[in-house]
């Protein structure tokens, strides 16, 4: 059977956890700790971190925290964030963490994640690509929490990324972060042509439907889901949910073909 | 029973005053402050549920079902316009979440409202997410800020008072008020029941659990941050939601027969609920707090006082008590992994922690309380000024009294 | 006592901490001497097969891994590149391995898989009951991130195979040298099982 993995992303903002909408708006959703401890308890494929805070107050990665939720974590972790050089990298890898995430990185500090793949294999680097559409529908690809418009070649960019040795790309879709209205598929399938490594599809998700849809018309090899792993009901109240093995099985998994 | 009983022979040699000795009907004994025993060797605590019982759970069936009714009638009537007639705090565990079924049952439309103070377990959310698929309640969560609140749980730890749990007990309570506040709504649908929560040693809980000056003082004394973001519930807001907002809170599962064993079946049957393993083990907090700490610092047992509570209540013998408090709290090697996540969470280092579970116990009266004379003096100017004006407002009918219902302990 | 050989590459507190959690014990090293007086050995390993065998070789560590495993035959479980390493070699660089068992790494066939690393879970079949795969039912899944896999000679020394476009050997056993493909300290309860299997073993 073909599994395909769902994967539930915590934003951190100053040691806080939160969800956002559009990259703004931050609603806190509690403790992170606590939050990956129920997540790891739910058995979830993998989980992505990543660390928010402006970048005007904190400088470095909060390895004692990272530390604290990587030991509550059985599964794969990515971990994204203030990440500009390799011994912070390979800090990370120590406390626990799998894979790095690199946004602005990319284009600021190519060299360093060049090298960095290079020291620790590329299966440990993840190139995180945030789109938005400008007001023509144009899609762009932004950094730093999307207010950085890097270009809209978007095969070009792409191109020289994966040139750096990247083993994943985790695409999320600004337009539709915390929208809950489900994948754009069109630039999840824009991408996942360009590209020979696995695409994990992020921003919008809101049902199992959801991430048939990303990998059947997308093409992703993998689904990533904030705001429908931490909210239940209409209200945004805060309950961490995932869908069970069973859940999983009958919804997604079978239906892949 | 492998506890000395030799002793309650009257051996003279020991003297009465240190002797171990256990209640001949129930599993309270002398670990307990304050115990004592009647020439028939039963503690105090019999005849504490007994006068208790009488006054709730023991009156003519017949007055119950019609308190029952006009309960629900009332609530029902009072809500008829709005959205949501009750506020029920949900938990995951057993008491809450039989409230949520037998409130569908009776056709009220509750607002649930969790409250999340960064401990829950992934059974307690779960169960919540059962309950909110199967019955179709909409759901509030409280997420406390955990940065304040875990100041505020490291000050009781570092003040060496027993009760831990009044942060989260008394905020809980807060949450609930505010949210029926600015709901407009009058109910609050509380879990609590004689049948088995009622025996709560002095001692082993601190009594005034919404004394917010006492709450105050143990932060101010321990603390590192301001609260700013927790919800108060002092005496001059009490008197607003009681006196003024017209909230009232409700103990329904009193006026019903309430029994563990088959309400624990059928909510497994019906809002797949699953068990957690022991009486308020929902929480991670509050497992390590009852089944490590209470136990490993203060010499308590908090199972005594819920399994003679389930004794007098006629819903467990006294033999099936003893061989669970044969047993341990919980697995050894689920107490050192809580262990272990509970100081990391918290922050204390290991030496820190040490500290905290040598020092001697100190009392939460050693603290400023609301039984203080300053803040009794200041209460009573407070109320004595709000008499006229809000006996006035409820004359014009700007201010509604809510009717009363159910018995209070 | 088990020891986690550390020699600059792979994810050790990850290790130490599954084995932590299922009530073990462990001491990460690369003191030869401390490695010398294990009950147990884990070989771990991540990144690239040329930079793991090179680190491996630069620590002088093959000596001190030889004596206990082949010669005082220690139980030995290598994981992901730690376990490629027991192989001949592989195709994904020209250093040699440690030629523990008959077997050799190969890149993922891509005119079948387009798409490699192949990253993420998998049904692993295992297909012996030995200490190490007892209790584990259909449904066990495990967590895989690789390029390669390894290829082996005597099918009787595959204890468990997977399937990525086409199935391949992803756990083996030749009598005291064990090695798994995927990553168990990342695969939840199924990982756990497995390393109190090897605690007990």
């Amino acid at each position: 059977m073909k599994r395909v993995r769902v994967i539930p992303v915590i934003m951190i903002n100053n040691g806080r956890a939160v969800i956002t909408q559009k990259f703004s708006k931050p609603i806190y959703v509690g403790d992170p700790i606590n939050s990956i401890k129920i997540l790891n308890d739910k058995e979830v494929d993998e989980l992505v971190i990543l660390d928010i805070t402006d970048k005007k107050i904190q400088k470095k990665p909060d390895f004692e925290l990272i530390a604290k939720m990587a030991s509550e974590s059985f599964m794969p972790l990515a971990y994204g964030g203030h990440v500009t050089e390799i011994a912070d990298a390979e800090i990370l890898l120590k406390c626990g963490i799998e894979k790095i995430s690199f946004n602005r990185a990319l284009f600021t500090h190519p060299e360093m994640v060049k090298e960095l793949s290079y020291r620790v294999g590329k299966q440990s680097i993840v190139a995180s690509i945030d789109v938005n559409k400008n007001l023509v529908g144009t899609y762009q690809i932004k950094t730093r929490n999307g207010t950085e418009t890097v270009g809209s070649d978007i095969e070009r960019i792409l191109h020289d990324v994966l040139e750096l040795g990247v083993g994943e790309i985790f695409l999320n879709a600004i337009y539709r972060d915390g929208t809950m209205e489900g994948y754009d598929e069109k630039i999840l399938k824009r991408v996942t042509s360009a590209v020979n490594v696995p695409v994990i599809a992020c921003g919008g998700a809101a049902t199992t439907a959801d991430f048939l849809k990303a990998v059947k018309e997308g093409g992703a090899s993998a689904v990533a889901a904030g705001a429908m792993f931490f909210f239940k009901g209409g209200f945004n109240s805060v309950l961490v949910n995932y869908p069970d093995q069973k859940k999983l099985l009958s919804e997604f998994y079978t239906h892949l073909g | 029973m492998g506890l000395p009983a030799e002793i309650d022979q009257g051996d003279a040699k020991i003297s009465p005053l240190n002797a171990y000795r256990m209640c001949s009907v129930t599993v309270m004994d002398t670990t307990v402050p304050g115990i004592t025993f009647n020439e028939m060797g039963e503690s105090n605590f019999c005849q504490y549920y007994q006068d208790l019982a009488q006054r709730t759970i023991l009156r003519d069936p017949a007055i119950l079902k019609s308190d029952y009714d006009e309960a629900i009638q009332t609530i029902k009537h009072e809500g008829r316009k709005k959205p949501y007639d009750c506020i029920l705090g949900i938990s995951g565990g057993m008491d809450s979440t039989y409230l949520a079924w037998l409130a569908k049952k009776e056709g009220l439309r509750p607002l649930l409202v969790h409250f999340d103070n960064g401990w829950n377990s992934e059974l307690a959310v779960k169960n919540i997410e059962n309950i909110v698929n199967i019955l179709g309640f909409d759901l509030h969560t409280f997420v406390m800020d955990w940065e304040e609140f875990r100041d505020l749980q490291r000050s009781y730890f570092t003040a060496s008072v027993v009760d831990v749990e009044v942060p989260t007990d008394q905020l809980i309570f807060a949450a609930l008020n505010r949210i029926a506040y600015q709901n407009n709504i009058k109910y609050i649908l509380a879990g609590n029941n004689v049948v088995c929560e009622s025996i709560n040693p002095d001692g082993w809980v601190y009594k005034d659990k919404l004394d917010l000056v006492n709450l105050r003082d143990i932060h101010a004394a321990y603390g590192k941050l301001k609260l700013r973001k927790l919800p108060r519930l002092g005496i001059i807001q009490r008197y607003f939601y009681e006196a003024v907002a017209g909230i009232l809170t409700v103990n329904l599962l009193d006026l019903i027969t309430y029994n563990k064993a088959s309400v624990k079946k059928l909510i497994e049957k019906e809002l797949n609920w699953r068990d957690y393993g022991g009486k308020h083990y929902e929480s991670v907090f509050t497992r390590f707090y009852q089944g490590y700490y209470l136990p490993k610092k203060f010499n308590i047992d908090k199972r005594k006082a819920h399994l003679s509570n389930l004794i007098l209540s006629g819903q467990m013998t006294r033999e099936e008590a003893l061989t669970i408090l044969q047993t341990p709290t919980y697995l050894e090697k689920d107490q050192q992994a809580d262990l272990r996540y509970v100081i990391k969470k918290l922050g204390f280092s290991e030496a820190e922690w040490k500290t905290i579970m040598q020092k001697p116990r100190i009392e939460h009266a050693s603290f400023k309380t609301e039984n203080d004379f300053s803040t009794r003096a200041f209460y009573f100017v407070f109320r004595s000024a709000m008499y006229i004006p809000v006996r006035l407002l409820r004359m014009v009918g700007i201010l509604s009294r809510v009717k009363q219902i159910g018995s209070r302990w | 006592m088990v020891v986690i050989v550390d020699y600059g590459v792979g994810n050790l507190m990850a290790i130490q901490n599954i084995i932590r959690k299922v009530g073990g014990d462990s001491v990460v090293t690369s003191e030869p001497e401390i490695i010398a007086k294990a009950q147990k050995l884990i070989l771990p390993g991540v990144g690239s097969f040329g930079y793991c065998a090179q680190q491996l070789k630069n620590r002088n560590l093959i000596p001190v891994l030889e004596q206990e495993v082949l010669l005082k035959k220690k139980l030995v479980l290598g994981l992901c590149v730690g376990a490629q390493l027991m192989t001949s070699g592989s195709e994904e660089s020209p250093e040699k391995g440690l030629g523990w068992v008959d077997a050799k790494t190969v890149k993922f066939n891509t005119a079948i898989v387009p798409i490699v690393p192949h990253m993420g879970w998998c049904d692993v079949h295992f297909k012996k009951q030995l200490p190490l795969s007892k209790g584990f039912e259909e449904g066990a899944r495990f967590y895989f991130v690789h390029s390669y896999h390894f290829v082996f000679d005597r099918p009787e020394e595959v204890l468990a195979t997977a399937h990525y476009g086409y199935d391949f050997a992803c756990a083996f056993q030749k009598e005291n040298i064990l090695g798994a493909q995927f990553h168990p300290e990342k695969s939840h309860r199924f990982g756990m099982k497995l390393f109190e299997n090897f605690l007990e073993a």
